[in-house]
């Protein structure tokens, strides 16, 4: 202000009105805008060391070829190789039914629950809960085994199913080829639908209770609430677990291996299963693994991509 | 039971989850890269290996006879699977960073080939090092001889015997002498007669695994490759002969197909099957049923009918230790090894009765404690009978993409099973070889 010591004389300019001068030094806007780049560069240098440079790298790996150490550059062979490769061709067939059947199941069984688990006046809400969550808590590794055991032959399920007369001997659940698949979907469903349930619960919390109301004074039902109010307010909830599912999905790795291990005659192996094997357990050619791990980027980026412009309520 | 059998898989997981994390919690003895896997130099040799019933009790029965000799010798076992093993080594050798394996190390005789011609900075040439090879069974040793340079020390013996039960079979009106020197043909007709009076199986195996297949290439010196390496699946009559006889098998009723190992064993402890055809290692797993004891005998594996230079004897598995080049003190862990299994009858004698480990090496054989009668074992002198059989397994062509080819067979065996036609399953088989072998 005018007159107060340690202060510069503020410009009066026309029309009456004051403006401080520009100070020497940094504006508050300009502090603003460092303190924020302050913040944002660690973790902006970590993704690109541990993420952005990695990615990079295995590009350029994809490029090569070799045995062990004696890699050569090959340009993209490798690329052209992979779609000639007839296990490959066959874990991205897998890969794509898993996508295309059990997430949309796995979502809609979770938000039915959030929406079930959400109401007030529901008795031991917290209990159910829990109870539809604990499965993601569990290893990936135990819960695959303990499913292979259920689903072996003489395993529970077969009892059950002959001990109630609908089977005359146990079925081979993971000897042919759909059912396997069918029991991998099983497992996957059973595992991570808490985890989903878990987001919409949050999502839902955030609906206030008024527009129900409103919708009940209207008129509206149970159903005809649930779609036309409770589903497009969950939106971005739903195109964030959708993503995640997405991305998930497509990197399936634990139930391949730990399952089937790739399935009766690899009818059930994923693209990850597919690439340790190609590494691992043959003659490794990390080269070729790299190619195989980029195409999985590549489609996880795209259908990622495809998701958010679909899901784009803006403009 | 289910219960047990639960509890028992998060056990087994457990240790899975365990060892092949390398960075497993502090004081697990599972491998764990920075605590006690590593070699350590001085007078402590670092051993990877696996199977706490076999391979880590005859490691360290060794360890104790050269301890004896040597007071201030140190031997630290780290339990790793064959496939870790594997794993760390392809990890370690990749990064170049080879200090994280550890002196010695056990690895499977089919192995050698590949790894030894991808990563031969990783292991240490025995050939001139004093070790006497010419102890050891000639078929044994060329698993892990590559390019005319010796690679391991060979170890257990992985002859294929037949194991069946005698009561089931005398229930069925056979003994164990008419198992013995038959060809597949007369092994079926027994085995229908089995099914027929006992209801159980003859043998057991998994569905996705070729062992039966590749036991059954090998006893006629057959094999999927040619002498050049090379895969030779199409056009290769003995192993049509051998998906023919596995077929007949299974529609016959005689041989159960099941999804994973942990069935098979099942299958054999539950009482489901009347034996099995395997290495003889499987012998540790069988003498697990102790309420079976007297009760059991072994012979040699039914011969191919069709394919020439066809013989009752073949190969399944076995081991060799190699030292790696990380070794801080490769004298000591070559003395050791020259001492131990190069060297000692008596190590051979003392790890028998325990643990059922059958050496490849030859003056063992000799010793009384192989000739000795085996009550489990309707007192047959077993352990003689299987040095025996091992001596007369003829050997057969390798490759560095032996498991390729097995892995390639392994998946066409089940669509073979659900009905592909065998001819173009083969021709599967050999491109997707083929397809590998090719950058």
């Amino acid at each position: 202000m005018r007159g107060l010591p340690g202060s510069s004389p503020n410009i009066i300019c026309e029309g009456g009105f004051e403006v401080e001068p520009k100070k020497k030094g940094m504006t508050l806007v300009a502090k603003q805008k460092a303190a924020g780049w302050t913040f944002l560069i660690p973790a902006s240098a970590m993704i690109a060391i541990m993420s952005f440079f990695p990615m990079v790298k295995a590009f350029i790996l994809s490029l090569q070829t070799g045995k062990g150490a004696n890699m050569h550059f090959a340009g993209f062979s490798n690329y052209v190789r992979m779609f000639q490769d007839k296990v490959f061709l066959r874990s991205v067939g897998n890969t794509f039914i898993y996508l295309a059947i059990q997430v949309p199941i796995m979502l809609v069984l979770a938000i039915l629950l959030a929406q079930l688990l959400n109401n007030r006046d529901l008795k031991l809400r917290g209990f159910f809960r829990t109870c539809v969550f604990l499965p993601c808590a569990t290893s990936l590794v135990s819960y695959a085994l303990i499913f292979r055991f259920l689903f072996a032959q003489d395993g529970f399920v077969n009892n059950v199913l002959v001990g109630l007369g609908i089977l005359d001997q146990g079925y081979n659940f993971l000897g042919n080829a759909v059912s396997a698949k069918i029991v991998i979907i099983i497992a996957l469903v059973w595992r991570w639908t808490g985890y989903n349930m878990v987001f919409y619960l949050a999502g839902l919390q955030n609906i206030e209770y008024s527009v129900y109301e409103a919708a009940k004074i209207d008129g509206a039902n149970g159903w005809k609430t649930f779609w036309s109010i409770t589903v497009p307010l969950l939106k971005p909830t739903i195109i964030m677990t959708f993503i995640m599912s997405i991305n998930g999905t497509l990197q399936l790795f634990d139930e391949s291996v730990n399952l089937t291990n790739g399935g009766p005659a690899n009818a059930t192996i994923t693209m990850s299963h597919h690439i340790y094997n190609s590494v691992f357990l043959r003659s490794p050619n990390f080269g070729y693994g790299s190619t195989m791990s980029f195409f999985v980027f590549v489609l996880v980026a795209i259908l990622a991509f495809i998701n958010m412009k679909v899901g784009d309520t803006r403009d | 039971m289910l219960i047990g059998a639960m509890v028992a898989s998060m056990a087994a997981c457990g240790s899975n989850g365990g060892s092949s994390d390398s960075n497993a919690a502090k004081g697990d003895t599972s491998a764990a890269a920075e605590e006690g896997g590593a070699s350590e130099g001085g007078n402590t040799l670092t051993v990877w290996t696996w199977d706490p019933a076999f391979n880590i009790p005859a490691i360290k029965e060794a360890g104790n006879i050269y301890k004896a000799d040597h007071p201030d010798f140190e031997l630290k076992v780290v339990e790793t699977l064959s496939e870790d093993c594997e794993t760390k080594l392809i990890t370690a050798a990749e990064s170049g960073d080879l200090s994280t394996l550890p002196d010695i190390c056990l690895m499977q005789d089919n192995s050698y080939q590949k790894f030894v011609s991808i990563y031969p900075e990783a292991f240490v040439d025995l050939t001139d090092s004093g070790i006497d090879f010419s102890q050891f069974a000639a078929g044994k040793l060329s698993y892990s001889t590559v390019d005319g340079k010796n690679y391991g020390v060979p170890f257990d013996n992985g002859a294929v015997i037949g194991a069946y039960r005698t009561d089931i079979l005398e229930e069925a009106g056979y003994t164990i002498d008419d198992l013995t020197d038959i060809d597949w043909n007369q092994f079926i007709e027994i085995a229908k007669v089995v099914k027929e009076k006992t209801g159980k199986y003859m043998l057991s195996g998994q569905a996705d695994s070729p062992d039966m297949i590749m036991e059954m290439l090998q006893s006629a010196g057959a094999s999927l490759f040619d002498e050049d390496g090379k895969p030779a699946m199409v056009g290769n009559d003995a192993l049509k002969e051998c998906i023919s006889i596995y077929q007949k098998m299974v529609e016959e009723g005689v041989y159960y197909e099941v999804n994973n190992w942990d069935d098979y064993i099942s299958s054999i402890t539950g009482e489901q099957v009347c034996g099995t055809i395997n290495g003889n290692w499987i012998t540790a797993t069988i003498m697990g049923m102790e309420d079976t004891s007297g009760k059991w005998a072994i012979t040699n594996m039914p011969k191919l009918i069709e394919t020439p230079n066809a013989t009752n004897y073949s190969n399944n598995g076995g081991s060799s230790w190699y030292i790696t080049s990380n070794c801080k003190n490769q004298d000591l862990a070559i003395d050791f090894l020259k001492s131990t299994f190069a060297g000692s009858v008596e190590l051979y004698e003392n790890i028998l009765p325990t643990t059922g480990a059958i050496g490849a090496y030859l003056p063992a054989a000799q010793s009384d404690a192989y000739n000795q009668p085996q009550e489990f074992w309707s007192n047959q002198p077993i352990f003689a009978k299987i040095v025996d059989f091992s001596s007369k397994t003829p050997t057969n062509n390798t490759s560095p993409y032996y498991y390729d080819g097995r892995n390639a067979i392994g998946t066409q065996i089940q669509n073979i099973m659900q009905g592909a036609d065998v001819d173009s399953a083969i021709a599967d088989a050999q491109s997707e070889v083929e397809f590998t072998m090719g950058e």
